[in-house]
């Protein structure tokens, strides 16, 4: 069941995604984990552009945010890039469909 | 197949979440690069696992990633199906075998020795998911509002527009740092007020590290919130908020509770 959704709800980007699933959850201990040593698992210079929608189509794995982004024309969508606490320059660049 | 001969002779096993249950649970070739999902039992708890090498998920390919986290993601949302919330692991946690022991053996004393703390966890994320809440505000009508607002910066801005031009100049750059000031005051205001209200509606909270947006956006708050799934009193709190001229916000979720278990 879902709250009551707000006027403005988003449907989440990869950049909400990879928030999650890079800086948070569980981890494993050290000596569990398959890891390169001291560098964080994801490589150093990693870039993850967001696909275009049609890729995410390729895929097959539209989920949340596809129909939302999929409605908002190219040109309203707006570019998010971000810098890693460690200076890593992530660069990733995220579509935000935003509404009024 | 039975789960234990399938995991059998792996090198190592991707974790993507631990939950509550019990038996064999088989997910399919839903897990990163089609592998097949199945689970492995210690006790109440089941890891939610595909037999991988002993090395880590790693390519400059951003194509390749997007598609490996998007399928993090679906395996923990199946299994959230499957067992109700979940605890979720971060990307690319791989269990590799002891010498004399496999991944399988690893990743049940993992769960033992956690077994407390995860039982914890779950009794008390049970039926609650979490949300993202990003309150962002837009810097041009914000600054108009507060120069109207404010007698001082009113006067100053009807000022620029009778003097000369050399003169106008400087004191519109008079005017900007004023404006920028008060606009760091506001958003310290805003961003106190709006998290006092969100905190008040739901169970737990985490602040996370604002973003920078574009489109003459900024982001003032961006929290990530606990809440019984259900519940309406956030989205009308933040309905609520948005009546705030230059104020919007984006909601997301419900997410597993990656920013609720603690690492």
């Amino acid at each position: 069941m879902q709250p009551e959704l707000p006027k403005a709800y988003h449907r989440a980007t990869l950049v909400d995604l990879l928030d999650r699933v890079l800086d948070k959850g569980l981890f494993l201990r050290a000596d569990l984990v398959i890891s390169l040593a001291g560098i964080p698992l994801i490589g150093a210079t990693l870039s993850v552009a967001v696909a275009g929608t049609e890729t995410m189509v390729r895929y097959g794995m539209l989920s949340d945010w596809d129909e939302a982004i999929r409605a908002v024309p190219p040109e309203q969508r707006q570019l998010l890039r971000e810098r890693r606490p460690n200076g890593l320059l992530l660069g990733s660049q995220a579509e935000i469909a935003t509404t009024a | 197949m039975a789960a234990n001969s399938i995991a059998a002779t792996s090198e190592g096993l991707y974790v993507y979440c631990v939950a509550r249950g019990d038996g064999h649970h088989l997910f399919g070739p839903i897990g990163l690069d089609r592998q097949l999902v199945y689970t492995v039992g210690g006790g109440d708890l089941r890891a939610v696992v595909h037999n991988c090498q002993a090395q880590p998920y790693q390519s400059q390919d951003p194509q390749v990633v997007q598609g490996w986290v998007v399928a993090h993601q679906n395996v923990v949302r199946a299994a959230t199906e499957a067992f109700g919330t979940v605890l979720p692991m971060a990307f690319d946690m791989i269990v590799r075998g002891a010498p004399g022991g496999g991944a399988v053996a690893a990743l049940r004393d993992w769960l033992d020795e956690k077994r407390e703390r995860f039982a914890r966890l779950l009794d008390r994320l049970a039926g609650k998911a979490e949300y993202g809440v990003q309150v962002l505000w837009d810097r041009e009508v914000i600054a108009a509002a507060l120069v109207e607002s404010d007698e001082a910066l009113r006067g100053m801005r009807d000022e620029t527009k009778t003097k000369p031009k050399g003169l106008a100049h400087l004191l519109q750059q008079k005017l900007a740092k004023a404006v920028r000031a008060a606009m760091e005051k506001q958003a310290d205001l805003f961003a106190q007020d709006f998290y006092a209200r969100i905190r008040r509606c739901v169970e737990d909270i985490r602040v996370d590290k604002l973003k920078k947006v574009d489109g003459g956006k900024q982001m003032l708050l961006n929290l990530s919130c606990l809440m019984q799934q259900g519940s309406g009193e956030l989205g009308r709190v933040l309905d609520e908020l948005q009546q705030t001229k230059g104020i919007s916000v984006r909601f997301t979720g419900p997410w597993p509770p990656y920013s609720f278990v603690g690492g």
